[in-house]
């Protein structure tokens, strides 16, 4: 049972006839008499078990992005029923105005609209429908909650995909398919360019340049189907928040960013996310249908409060892996991890393939080395220097492994990650 | 509440798919009951336990000598054996309460007068109908009988009445207690239970027109004395003159006075000019006289507004919420550390190992040449002396604050003037 605010309006009116009465007693008589009127209402009203509702949700929303969702309810009774329905879900999933007035004929059905705008990403989950069916004197009614179960997945943000049209230009250039060279596509002689200092002397077309007065050397088109792995580290320090966001959601940004271009080259692109399980992966599928799955795959990858099992991701890395790729590893470079063994894990995987570590930067610490102004600050200044020599001394030794080592700012992760990835293409290392 | 408008729902006939999730039916009263008898009952019991002691419960009283007070220093047993004999004992918390409809049958009695103000004194002294004070203050014995004073007394053996006031008579002895009355009680005045030391436990002034009974030793007329010596009698007599009591005990925070309505029958209480005090006078109340219970009305309906808000519109919804750790948390503690342990030699190395090795990759000097590589080149760069680079980049750590704060602002002032070459 609820009451409506006309009830207490209705008490509050009492005071009038108070002042004439001035009895203490005509208070109490006048206030219980309008709760007995209020039950009265409430007993009167229709049992909100002849109301029945339908959830249905999109199937999946991107973050940022807003969308709506729906609530059927259907008066099953036999009598005209009104009331207020509300469309409970998690405070997360934004959904904003989901109280809906309602007023339904014996047999009628209404659909509810609920916009929403989700906050976080992963599954946001409905609550229970709340319907409240109101007396006929509107002072009071009943309300009972339904179980509806339902479910809206939020997809990974993918802020970066606005690096992506200058990385796809770069790499039509790097595969000869820009504009200007499209012209003379299918000569032969486009293939083979004047040899200049750095070229590989085994690169050089002795019967062309025999023709010409000039040495000419063969140009290769980066070479296609190639594997990329991403593999995310979702254990403890992607929890930490750098910024607004967890490191993790900077990895995500640099997994699709990387991935969207991956698969537009023509390679084959699977990722993982690990911690000491695989908690999400995304594999065997190429092309347009890539994104989907990823995006689907890491919108529910939460950090995990434990520590990296790295034996098992080069473990992992070998069994997917059977011929030479670029294994990407999205983790954070800090001390603590070589003796977590990455050192060991870096070495066994760049034994076989190219490995590519990238590592969010912290801007927060990067402006407390900068700080000068008091005694604290400069001993934050020398924290931050000692914790920046460190992390420089796990990166010179995971490049002396033979890997290479990106540290960016989250927002730059992502396209750092994609121009190293074009660099390796240009230079044929992949 | 917050309602989405109606427009953005569509009414059409309902489906006949099926799909539809429902509420239970409600269980009713009866069906809970017979599932959960003890609860049910238990439930019941609790509330007809709090009606009852709701019902019976009757606010306690321990103010000394007031008519409600069952206590040793109350006077619940003498207000009840009045009553008992017939004479309407009405007690009142502010003396405004008194409205006193015919004060030529009406006694007052007004025990404790030493909190009372001076115009409450006055509005007692000319009440016309008969008083009876108890524990008089010297301030009202002086307006009643001036050449009689109120002193404390110490001797406490039944004394006998020694006047002629029937009262007293028939009570035959009491005690003197506590306080006593002595001097001169005027022409119309009496004083009786004389004690060894002039002390008397009571005295009357009867001037024709009221009668005004003075007990002084009040302790007689409390539930613990009452039935000692000739107290219970002294204090009936003295009390039951008139069909009605009205009993009223000094109160501080009462700034009302006494109201009685003019005589209608017996119009000679105006002979001495005396003006009684009118209603509007006595109670300074601004408010119009309705407003008390429409406030108290309206604190009800708080309640009901209570319950209107404090329903909610379903449960809250519970949000798992990520673990929030900054990044930059081991950093700070880290430098808490260093500065709570003073470690500044550390924090100055770390900050010198940085800058060398960012003006390294400025000047094009490999990490390998260390020391001795990266000097020459930094000086040559600042244009500076190689031993004063020197002891920036690579001197003795400092020992203090001040000596860091300076290393680490040549530092600075060093890394600014080195230029790509």
């Amino acid at each position: 049972m609820y009451i409506t605010g006309w009830t207490v309006a209705l008490s509050a009116i009492g005071a009038v006839p108070a002042m004439w009465v001035q009895e203490r007693a005509f208070a109490w008589v006048w206030v219980i008499g309008v709760i007995a009127l209020a039950c009265l209402d409430a007993a009167l009203a229709a049992k909100p078990g002849i109301l029945g509702v339908r959830r249905s949700a999109p199937r999946a929303v991107r973050l940022t992005e807003s969308t709506a969702v729906e609530l059927e309810v259907v008066n099953l009774g036999s009598r005209v029923v009104s009331g207020t329905v509300r469309d409970a879900w998690q405070p997360s999933a934004g959904a904003t105005g989901n109280r809906h007035r309602f007023r339904l004929a014996p047999g009628e059905a209404t659909v509810c609209v609920t916009p929403m705008r989700p906050t976080r990403r992963g599954d946001r989950r409905a609550d229970v429908v709340t319907v409240r069916v109101a007396g006929p004197l509107r002072l009071a009614g009943r309300q009972r909650s339904i179980e509806a179960p339902a479910t809206l997945r939020v997809l990974p943000e993918f802020a970066s995909r606005k690096h992506l049209p200058s990385r796809l230009a770069r790499l039509r250039e790097i595969d000869g398919q820009t504009a200007v060279q499209l012209k003379g596509a299918g000569s032969e002689f486009d293939s083979l360019r004047e040899y200049v200092i750095g070229d590989d002397v085994r690169a050089i077309d002795w019967r062309a340049s025999a023709r010409r007065a000039e040495v000419l050397v063969k140009t290769y088109r980066p070479e296609r189907d190639r594997r990329v792995m991403i593999v995310l580290d979702t254990a403890r320090l992607s929890a930490a928040r750098v910024g607004d966001a967890p490191r993790i959601d900077a990895s995500i940004e640099a997994a699709l960013l990387l991935s969207a271009l991956a698969s537009k080259a023509g390679d084959r692109v699977q990722v993982s996310a690990f911690d000491r399980v695989e908690r999400a992966r995304a594999m065997g599928v190429s092309g347009p249908a890539m994104m989907p799955v990823l995006a689907d795959a890491l919108s529910t990858v939460e950090p995990a409060l434990v520590e990296p099992d790295w034996p098992a991701v080069a473990r992992l890395v070998q069994s997917r892996l059977s011929q030479r790729a670029l294994v990407v590893l999205m983790t954070t470079l800090d001390a603590s991890a070589v003796d977590g063994g990455m050192l060991d894990a870096v070495a066994a995987i760049a034994r076989s393939h190219a490995v590519v570590l990238a590592s969010v930067d912290d801007p927060e610490v990067r402006a407390l080395e900068r700080g000068r102004d008091d005694m604290h600050d400069l001993y934050a200044a020398g924290a931050a220097a000692r914790g920046a020599l460190e992390q420089d001394a796990v990166a010179a030794r995971v490049r002396e492994l033979g890997a290479d080592v990106l540290t960016a700012l989250p927002d730059d992760l992502a396209p750092a990650v994609a121009d190293r990835y074009l660099d390796l293409k240009a230079s044929g290392k992949l | 509440m917050s309602t989405a408008s109606v427009d953005s729902a569509r009414t059409r006939p309902a489906p006949s798919s099926p799909g539809f999730s429902r509420a239970d039916d409600d269980a009713g009263l009866v069906t809970r009951a017979r599932r959960r008898p003890v609860v049910l009952s238990a439930a019941a019991l609790f509330v007809v336990l709090i009606v009852t002691l709701i019902w019976t419960s009757r606010p306690e009283d321990y103010t000394p000598l007031s008519t409600d007070n069952a206590t040793p220093s109350g006077t619940r047993a003498l207000a009840q054996v009045l009553r008992a004999q017939g004479v309407d004992v009405r007690q009142i918390g502010t003396m405004a309460d008194a409205r006193i409809d015919s004060p030529g049958t009406t006694t007052l009695a007004v025990a404790g007068t030493e909190p009372m103000a001076e115009y409450q004194i006055d509005a007692l002294i000319e009440y016309p109908g008969d008083l009876v004070l108890i524990d008089p203050s010297q301030s009202v014995v002086d307006r009643i009988a001036p050449a009689l004073s109120v002193e404390p007394s110490l001797d406490a053996a039944p004394v006998a009445a020694a006047c002629e006031d029937p009262d007293a008579v028939a009570a035959e002895s009491v005690r003197v207690a506590d306080t006593g009355l002595a001097g001169d009680p005027g022409p119309d005045g009496m004083l009786c239970f004389p004690n060894d030391y002039g002390s008397h436990a009571y005295a009357v002034v009867d001037d024709g027109d009221r009668r005004v009974t003075l007990i002084a030793s009040w302790p007689l007329v409390t539930n613990e004395h009452l039935a000692e010596d000739g107290n219970a009698a002294l204090a009936l007599r003295a009390l039951g003159r008139h069909e009605t009591v009205v009993w009223y005990v000094g109160d501080l925070f009462d700034p009302s006075t006494l109201t009685w309505s003019d005589g209608d029958g017996d119009g000679d209480n105006g002979a001495d000019g005396a003006v009684p005090p009118t209603e509007i006078e006595a109670n300074p109340d601004f408010l119009p006289p309705g407003t008390g219970s429409a406030v108290y009305l309206l604190a009800l309906t708080a309640l009901v507004a209570a319950w209107w808000r404090a329903r909610r519109f379903g449960p809250l919804v519970r949000e798992p919420l990520p673990v929030i750790v900054r990044a930059s948390e081991a950093t700070r503690g880290r430098a808490r550390l260093y500065r709570r342990s003073r470690a500044s030699g550390r924090a100055t190395a770390a900050l010198r190992a940085t800058a060398a090795a960012r003006m390294a990759r400025r000047l094009g000097v490999p990490r390998a040449a260390g020391r001795t590589g990266l000097v020459p080149a930094v000086a040559r760069a600042a244009n500076r002396d190689e031993s004063d680079v020197d002891r920036i980049l690579y001197g003795a750590p400092p020992t203090d604050d001040s000596t860091m704060m300076s290393i680490i602002q040549e530092l600075d002032t060093l890394e600014s003037e080195v230029h790509r070459p």
